[in-house]
């Protein structure tokens, strides 16, 4: 009788911890949330607080994600200020000392990115100006190897046992991202310094990795809404150049694409800035493949 | 000068220019082949590096510092009322600064120390607003606050008045805790519940020493005591609901005790994909109040506000309000008040603001005031509360 009083609550924490579950990971956007999905398997259970057609820099702090930070394992972040005007207040709430900066739980995805766009001063009359650099890395395929690094170095701080296994999807990341950015490449080659009009300048990765040559972009300053004076201005490079598309984002509108598109004849190409951004883009690489395909059939 | 008119005199002398980049344009694509080998030679490259960062010159980041966050907010005004001698007036109402930072793994401290001018004698006085310390390691899901701190009633007196869509404070409002709002020093702890939506339960205990209409602190050891309840409910991804319950007791001036119960619901309609371009919120708090001021005299008072605030475009909002409120001192002393604020936000760092009002009282003549903000900040500033 003695004996089954202590062996059955051992046998119940045992159980307990079997099926303890996957890691709770949150990640602040959607990209971030695939990556991790596909080097954590099924040890791990991602919830994103951005939704993939919002825009990063503005989302809304609610209550309801303190939940989820509260118990979370693991936080990933784009970092370099992105969500600078959102996240810091949420994860001060969340009461999870697991996940704060300098924990083992907090993973900066930025680390190791070789930043464009550094400012050498800050002036907000540049308009949103990013102190650390451009902080859309995360749009060149190759920069999604640094963050799945980033993320598997997270994922093994706090779960070593199974570091073989997050080492193994890594690799196979690793694998897969090479041959599809040779073959996106490759898809882009012949369109290689294409002129197009950006809405906001979110493009500079995708441009570099992709060979496009990002003219002027619809608002005038980072943050600002196009000004008319902006659209003449548009307007003029776009016949002057013969470009033929501008290219934006789920969450800006196209009120002010539409009135040089009258103008000019030029094409409005709303693009994926992230997973989720289109039903059909489920994972880190449906994006470049939505992305390329689109481009292509209105560059070409 | 119109768009088109502007185009058909650049038309002729870029005509040229436009056939020259075509041509340069076709002869690109023509000899891509060897531009192309060479970008995939570089990606190859880059590819067989599977961790390295990219081969871009390494740029140092910028603007590291062990510093805190600063900000400075100002906050210029000009008001007119329709009664007195002296109606028109304009002034830097205040500047405020911020220095936020996480002081060590455990903690973080935030303090806001204001530079404001006093309505009466127009000079200018410094107050530390708020300046308080925050756990961030508790177990349980607790969270310790100690300070001097905003207290948790409802939804306006924990923001920072130049936050609120409307420039004055609901008449109900200031008549329970004043123009400055309930600030005290004290401790906070607040406990996140397991339920499975949001809430989060909240006590505080503060000297009361800070003067307000309904509390004092006299010469006793009677602290205000504060419990709000706080409910939030994601009804889908566009739309939330947030229901509070306050109660508080306290001294007041009498060295009697005023308890004041509260409750607010905010409905707010913000659709994810186009966030930064509509809005709807519908906000209201009541307040009831039953202040002993001797053994056998007491008042009852109610009073409310309930305003919606709708974002007409990107840059834009209106919002209309009314207010009822009785004294609490003597609640057959009524007042109604209507009020129209239009806001125009520049970019999230300036915004400016237009309100007029109109109130109806039943012991004085029927007035009218309007007031002109414009909020301007430089440096850090976190975001507001949902």
């Amino acid at each position: 009788m003695k004996k089954s009083i202590i062996i059955f609550p051992l046998c119940l924490l045992f159980m307990m911890s079997a099926i303890a579950g996957p890691i709770k990971v949150v990640t602040t956007t959607m990209d971030l949330k695939s990556i991790t999905e596909l080097i954590g398997g099924n040890k791990v259970s991602v919830q994103s607080i951005a939704t993939g057609y919002q825009n990063p820099h503005f989302v809304d702090p609610k209550p309801s994600y303190i939940i989820s930070l509260s118990n979370a394992a693991l936080f990933v972040t784009v970092g370099l200020d992105l969500e600078t005007g959102w996240s810091p207040q949420l994860l001060a709430s969340s009461r999870n000392s697991k996940i704060q900066k300098g924990s083992p739980g907090y993973v900066d995805a930025s680390l190791g990115i070789g930043l464009l766009q550094v400012p050498s001063s800050v002036n907000r009359g540049e308009g949103d100006i990013h102190i650390y650099g451009n902080p859309h890395y995360w749009l060149d395929p190759l920069n999604g190897k640094v963050i799945a690094r980033n993320i598997a170095n997270g994922l093994e701080r706090i779960d070593p046992s199974n570091k073989d296994y997050y080492e193994a999807n890594l690799q196979n990341f690793f694998t897969k991202i090479n041959t599809k950015t040779a073959e996106w490449v490759t898809k882009m080659a012949p369109y290689k310094d294409t002129k197009v009009i950006a809405y906001h300048n979110e493009w500079v990765y995708f441009e570099r990795r992709f060979g496009l040559n990002i003219v002027d972009f619809m608002e005038p300053k980072p943050g600002i809404p196009p000004s008319p004076s902006q659209l003449v201005k548009v307007i003029g490079e776009v016949k002057a150049n013969n470009i033929k598309v501008i290219i934006s984002s789920p969450y800006f509108t196209t009120s002010s694409s539409d009135v040089v598109a009258k103008q000019t004849g030029v094409k409005e190409l709303t693009l994926a800035t992230s997973v989720g951004a289109f039903p059909e883009i489920k994972n880190y690489f449906d994006l470049f493949d939505y992305n390329i395909d689109h481009l292509i059939a209105v560059i070409k | 000068m119109t768009i088109e008119f502007i185009l058909q005199k650049k038309y002729s002398t870029l005509i040229g220019i436009i056939l020259l980049f075509c041509f340069s344009q076709s002869m690109a694509q023509t000899d891509s082949t060897a531009t192309d080998s060479v970008l995939l030679k570089q990606v190859e490259l880059q590819m067989q590096q599977n961790t390295a960062p990219e081969n871009v010159p390494q740029q140092t980041r910028s603007g590291i510092t062990s510093n805190p966050d600063i900000g400075v907010i100002g906050d210029f005004r000009a008001a007119y009322t329709s009664q007195g001698n002296k109606n028109f007036d304009a002034y830097l109402n205040e500047t405020e600064v911020s220095f936020q930072s996480v002081v060590d793994p455990y903690i973080r401290a935030d303090f806001f120390v204001s530079f404001s001018r006093d309505p009466e004698t127009h000079k200018y006085g410094v107050d530390v607003e708020e300046g308080f310390l925050t756990t961030l390691s508790l177990p349980a899901k607790l969270q310790l606050k100690a300070g001097k701190f905003r207290e948790a009633v409802g939804r306006i007196n924990p923001m920072h008045p130049h936050a609120l869509p409307f420039i004055d404070l609901p008449n109900a409002y200031v008549n329970y805790f004043g123009e400055e709002g309930l600030n005290d020093e004290g401790l906070s702890i607040s406990w996140l519940t397991p339920a499975k939506f949001y809430q989060e339960l909240v006590f505080q205990a503060t000297s009361g020493s800070n003067v307000s209409p309904s509390f004092y602190r006299g010469d006793n050891n009677r602290f205000l005591y504060l419990a709000h309840l706080k409910n939030f409910f994601t009804l889908n991804d566009n739309a939330t609901l947030e229901l509070g319950l306050t109660g508080i007791s306290g001294p007041n001036d009498s060295s009697a005790v005023t308890n004041i119960a509260a409750a607010d619901i905010t409905y707010k309609w913000k659709p994810v994909q186009l966030n930064t371009y509509k809005s709807l919120t519908w906000q209201s708090e009541i307040f009831y109040s039953n202040a002993k001021y001797a053994a056998d005299k007491a008042y009852n008072s109610f009073g409310l506000y309930s305003f919606i605030e709708d974002q007409i475009a990107k840059r834009w909002f209106l919002t209309g309000r009314f207010d009822y409120a009785e004294k609490p001192y003597n609640n057959s002393i009524k007042e109604q008040a209507y009020s129209l604020t239009t806001g125009w936000l520049a970019t999230e760092f300036q915004k400016i603001e237009l309100e007029g009002k109109y109130t109806t009282s039943n012991i004085e003549t029927n007035f009218y005031q309007m007031w002109l903000r414009w909020i301007f900040v430089i440096g850090a500033h976190g975001a507001h509360q949902y």
